[in-house]
């Protein structure tokens, strides 16, 4: 009977923590688009007396921030399909066979996610700074694909590992050279790995601000970098606007995601055998 | 002199070392075609790494193995039209069951026109027909299996590896598939290595079993002299259940038997010819060759061994009943088949009785 009381007690304390947690997470994003919609000229307190679509203009008609759109866009296609290829191909190499060192090896590949993002865009400031390299897209490329690489290693890592090798040996004796076996077999069954991966680096290229902001120059800045400092500037609105509109993307990067894995699970339930 | 176009596979002391273990410590053999062999043993006798040896997954250390006449020194897995059917089934999930047999005929390079021919002919094989749109996760495990049976066979590879072929499945659809299997391995007439720990996999499927142990052949022959002329201690014990007697032997002038004593003070008649009078041996003998009598049961021919006993144990297996007895030489196994009848129950005072050809003699070892 007590017992019974302790484990009720105990489920509502855990709903109460989870719906706390839930509410830390979203009133924050609530509060922002909600804002993003504001008539007001100004900021004033919540909730708006009237919305409108204003912050959404100021922000398509400002040079700055579009340019920064511009540069955050290509900039994180760019170096999730550079991170992509690079990490596929390292974590191929790294999955296969056990040998000495490997463990060491692949700490080292995804040190970049232990190392913090300032200290590695300063210390990649002063290093592109000493090779002479003062093109500020190529500098963020290299900061981006630093960054993004250990996400796509990792997911593509534990796309790699739920592959019983047997259906590799399976795809050789049936004639298969290692090459087609790659191709036929292990690619199609890591690629919801493969694809995480992708959608990872773009996202956190698209984030991120810590590295960005040490090797931008003037002409080139990506929108992260452009709103931090319009906010120094003057603090207005429009940037609940990107938020919102970055939130859109997001949205529809998982929707995405979604999808591809959500097909998988139906069409390969034997897949992590 | 045999032919050696004959031969599809021939090892010669093939040796093969994994850091300090050594996995193979020279094996040869040969399998000739339409041969089905079995390669039986416990786990890390060697026996998956000859399977792997022969696929091309690893490469020997010494020796060399040809396959119908070749060489296969430095050959790629996919340069030797050998097939194998794994433990796991290894069917692609991610390509249907028609896709999977055709990937062997695609990469074997058959003309594209004959593929789907080929693939609704092997399902036929199988008894599958109508399967070729099933992805591998909708189908049962007996289902897979057979998938990957098609799929080995497809490309009339020149040998057939099977591994393990039917431990993954429950014990009723394993006998139904064990039989099946025989049927299809003889109707296309493929030359097969069955490797396998199960005995009666073994015993079941092939014409000759080679028991392997520590890395070596201890013993190769038919499947009925492997179990009745066991000669190692390790085959006898590997092999089907046995009652162990150990002692000394002599010959008693003018018997055609010789005398087995051992330290519990028993005497044994067992074979003359298959022991040397002076030395310590050992004599298995199998419990469905003891009969289990009443107390005073008496000896019929010479050479009939008699021992007093008192079932302590019986266990109903349904088509056998097997009784523990304790004796003299400790708990002996007796194996009756389930007959109508009279039966001994747990307490009674039994004679035990079996023939000394029915004692298999071999020299003693300290742990048989």
């Amino acid at each position: 009977m007590t017992g019974r009381a302790l484990d009720n007690l105990l489920r509502l304390l855990g709903m109460l923590m989870i719906g706390g947690i839930v509410c830390f997470l979203l009133i924050p994003i609530v509060v922002t688009v909600v804002m993003a919609f504001d008539a007001r000229a100004y900021l004033g307190p919540l909730p708006p007396p009237a919305y409108s679509l204003r912050w959404f203009r100021r922000f398509f008609s400002d040079d700055y921030f579009l340019r920064g759109l511009g540069t955050s866009v290509q900039l994180a296609l760019l170096s999730a399909t550079l991170s992509l290829c690079v990490g596929v191909a390292t974590a191929v190499a790294l999955d296969r066979g056990s040998w000495r060192g490997k463990e060491a090896l692949t700490s080292l590949f995804l040190s970049p996610l232990i190392v913090p993002p300032v200290v590695t865009g300063f210390a990649l400031l002063l290093f592109l700074s000493g090779l002479g390299l003062s093109n500020g897209f190529a500098r963020l490329l290299c900061g981006h694909i630093i960054i993004t690489v250990p996400y796509t290693i990792r997911s593509t890592l534990a796309g790699l590992s739920g592959i019983d090798g047997s259906l590799t040996e399976a795809a050789l004796i049936l004639g298969a050279n290692e090459r087609s076996a790659f191709w036929d077999v292990t690619f199609p069954l890591a690629r919801t790995g493969i694809v995480c991966g992708a959608i990872f680096a773009f996202a956190i290229s698209m984030d991120d601000v810590a590295v960005s902001i040490m090797l931008t120059d003037a002409n080139t800045y990506t929108l992260p970098v452009a709103l931090i400092s319009s906010m120094r500037a003057n603090f207005d609105l429009s940037i609940a606007a990107a938020s919102v509109l970055l939130m859109l993307a997001t949205l529809a990067l998982i929707l995405v995601l979604e999808k591809l894995v959500g097909l998988d699970r139906i069409i390969g339930q034997g897949v992590f055998r | 002199m045999r032919s050696s176009s004959r031969l599809v596979i021939e090892f010669r002391d093939v040796a093969k070392r994994f850091g300090q273990t050594m996995a193979l410590a020279g094996v040869t053999f040969t399998v000739s075609a339409g041969e089905t062999v079995s390669l039986l043993g416990p786990s890390g006798c060697g026996k998956t790494t000859t399977l792997r040896l022969i696929s091309g997954f690893e490469q020997p250390d010494e020796g060399a193995i040809e396959i119908a006449g070749e060489s296969m020194r430095g050959k790629r897995p996919y340069q030797r039209n050998v097939g194998l059917l794994f433990q796991h089934y290894a069917l692609f999930p991610h390509m249907n069951v028609a896709e999977n047999i055709a990937y062997g005929l695609k990469h074997r390079g058959w003309p594209k026109a004959e593929i789907a021919g080929r693939v609704s002919e092997m399902l036929r094989l199988v008894k599958l027909q109508g399967f070729e749109s099933r992805w591998p996760a909708q189908m049962s495990g007996g289902q897979q299996q057979r998938v990957a049976l098609a799929r080995v066979l497809a490309t009339k590879p020149k040998l057939v590896l099977l591994d393990e072929p039917l431990s993954a499945l429950d014990a009723k659809l394993r006998e139904e598939l064990r039989a099946e299997l025989k049927q299809i391995l003889a109707s296309v007439g493929s030359t097969t290595i069955v490797v396998t720990h199960d005995q009666d996999e073994a015993m079941s499927l092939a014409d000759r079993v080679m028991v392997m142990n520590r890395g070596r052949i201890e013993q190769e022959g038919a499947p009925d002299e492997i179990y009745a002329r066991p000669r190692t201690p390790f085959v006898a014990r590997f092999i089907g259940r046995g009652n162990w007697f150990s002692g000394r032997v002599s010959h008693p002038p003018g018997k055609a038997f010789a005398r087995l004593s051992t330290s519990a003070g028993t005497s044994l008649w067992i074979c003359a010819a298959d022991a040397v009078a002076g030395g310590d041996w050992s004599a298995c003998v199998r419990p469905e060759r003891i009969a289990l009598l009443g107390p005073g049961a008496k000896a019929e021919k010479p050479g009939d061994n008699l021992l007093p006993g008192q079932v302590v144990e019986i266990i109903n297996l349904g088509a056998e009943i097997h009784y523990a007895v304790d004796g003299p030489e400790g708990r002996l196994l007796v194996v009756e088949p389930n007959r109508e009848g009279p039966r001994a129950r747990r307490g009674d005072r039994v004679s035990l009785r079996f023939r000394a050809e029915d004692c298999v003699v071999l020299p003693y070892a300290s742990d048989a």
